[in-house]
């Protein structure tokens, strides 16, 4: 139960912090937003093609853009010397990644729902009769990235070049989770719209195995 | 040194006769002709390979539990003598598949499941390049390491399900189904010789990041000094 | 016997792959021994 509490504080710091200036999510945002107008150069966006390629389109902008965004998440803590004071204040470490990724989430679950009506307007493509279970695809899709992503980026953290390293550890080790998302979303996007359970299930478990192995090695991951 | 270069014989050897049997023992595939001899260089560096791999993973999560630098430095040198056997599966692949498949490259769950792979441990030596102190890089790219290994069976999982168009390719599809028991000796046996040449390599690679770990201690002692 | 030299040219260059491979821990080796004489030659020479 400590865990818990420990987790819920530290998530309403993250959080304080990050909706006084809102500096992630604005950028975020931008960099998606232009990531999708650029794409529209790379292949004819007419309404059928964008059923064929928007949704990996659409995830691959996520993926990029959660990979610069999870960079901040452990340099903050690091530039401001307070990782020590962070892990002296919970019982288990493991509080602070769960803090950080639920934010994390929560931050890029807010960005994808931002542009997904840009997204439909600007590529034609209809979302609004499968909003649901759109939400239900990017809350697993996005809790998957940002697992991975905050693990990853408390590693990176801690090396030169962090920047560039983060998306270099980072977009491969993601690769699961780029198919499967993209195959639901595709499927959601597709004409006479249904939902691929298969695929759905994939994400669980690609969550559930990179949570455990988070909740196995996170004490390491923040070690002095 | 006269049993590394006893080791060294004996490997290559091994190496010799694989070939050989490779060449001349196992019968010319009925279909697709004498071109799918590749493929005992081809899948037993394959395995080679994922054996490199796997040891690789266990050095590194020995390293995070025990914190000896012996595991970091069979770590370093698994993942680097798995990622030369990889390269090798890598190059070796599109010259078979040019003449069966009639095209180079296709993104099919097993190519593209070990290119991915590939790129996971070359991310996993680069982080090594980037952390200059010894034992922090020790741990974190351990950390990496196990990540990326339990991330293996989800590529390969997420690639086989939606991404392989083809029907399973020849390998271990059509021919795999009835495999000429003589092939299955010829290809254990290539995967016996390679993993000989692993472990000669690995012991080699070992020692040079042995000598590494040991000069970095000299020369910390010096700094301090 | 179509496509025997794409059979040759793939073992080939496996082999090369890893006999260069087998060079280069040889030459990290061989630079990191004389590395470490330099480092003992200043050694004895600053004591």
């Amino acid at each position: 139960m400590a865990l818990l509490s420990n987790t819920t504080v530290l998530l309403g710091k993250e959080l304080r912090t990050e909706f006084r200036s809102r500096e992630l999510l604005t950028t975020t945002t931008v960099f998606v937003l232009i990531v999708m107008v650029l794409f529209s150069f790379s292949f004819d966006p007419t309404s059928e093609e964008s059923r064929r390629f928007g949704a990996g389109l659409l995830w691959l902008a996520f993926l990029f853009a959660a990979s610069l965004m999870l960079q901040s998440c452990f340099l903050r803590e690091q530039t401001s010397d307070t990782l020590s004071a962070l892990r002296l204040s919970v019982s288990d470490p493991f509080a602070i990644f769960l803090a950080k990724l639920a934010a994390n989430t929560l931050f890029l679950l807010l960005t994808e729902l931002l542009l997904l009506p840009v997204f439909a307007v600007m590529y034609n493509v209809a979302v609004l009769p499968t909003l649901h279970w759109l939400v239900l695809v990017f809350f697993l899709g996005s809790l998957g990235v940002s697992i991975a992503g905050t693990a990853l980026s408390a590693i990176s953290a801690q090396a030169r070049m962090r920047e560039l390293l983060l998306p270099l550890l980072l977009l491969p080790l993601l690769t699961p989770i780029l198919v499967a998302s993209t195959e639901v979303t595709a499927a959601l996007f597709d004409r006479s719209p249904y939902v691929q359970w298969k695929g759905v299930g994939f994400l669980a478990v690609f969550d559930l195995a990179f949570l455990t192995i988070l909740w196995l090695l996170g004490e390491y991951l923040v070690e002095e | 040194m006269k049993k590394s270069v006893l080791s060294a014989m004996v490997v290559l050897l091994l190496l010799g006769v694989a070939a050989y049997a490779a060449f001349f023992v196992a019968p010319t595939d009925a279909k697709q002709g004498v071109i799918y001899r590749i493929l005992y260089l081809h899948v037993a560096s394959a395995w080679t390979g994922l054996t490199s791999f796997f040891i690789c993973f266990i050095a590194n999560s020995l390293y995070v539990l025990r914190r000896q630098p012996r595991w970091d430095w069979l770590g370093v040198s698994a993942g680097e003598t798995g990622l030369v056997f990889t390269t090798v599966v890598l190059l070796t692949g599109p010259i078979w598949a040019h003449p069966v498949w009639g095209i180079w490259w296709t993104w099919d769950a097993r190519l593209t499941s070990t290119f991915v792979l590939w790129l996971l441990y070359v991310s996993y030596l680069l982080l090594r390049t980037l952390v200059e102190e010894p034992d922090r890089r020790a741990l974190l790219s351990a950390l990496f390491g196990i990540f990326a290994f339990i991330d293996v069976p989800l590529v390969f999982g997420s690639i086989r399900w939606w991404r392989t168009q083809h029907p399973q390719p020849i390998i271990m599809g059509a021919p795999g189904a009835g495999l000429d028991p003589t092939m299955y000796r010829v290809l254990f046996f290539t995967w016996l010789a390679m993993l000989g040449l692993m472990t000669l390599l690995l012991r080699q690679r070992y020692r040079l990041e042995a000598m590494r770990g040991d000069l970095e201690i000299i020369q910390r002692e010096l700094e301090a000094a | 016997m179509k496509n025997l030299n794409s059979v040759f040219a793939a073992y080939m260059i496996g082999w090369t792959v890893f006999f260069v491979y087998y060079i280069s821990i040889a030459r990290r080796t061989s630079v990191l021994r004389e590395d470490i004489e330099r480092l003992k030659n200043s050694l004895s020479r600053g004591k």
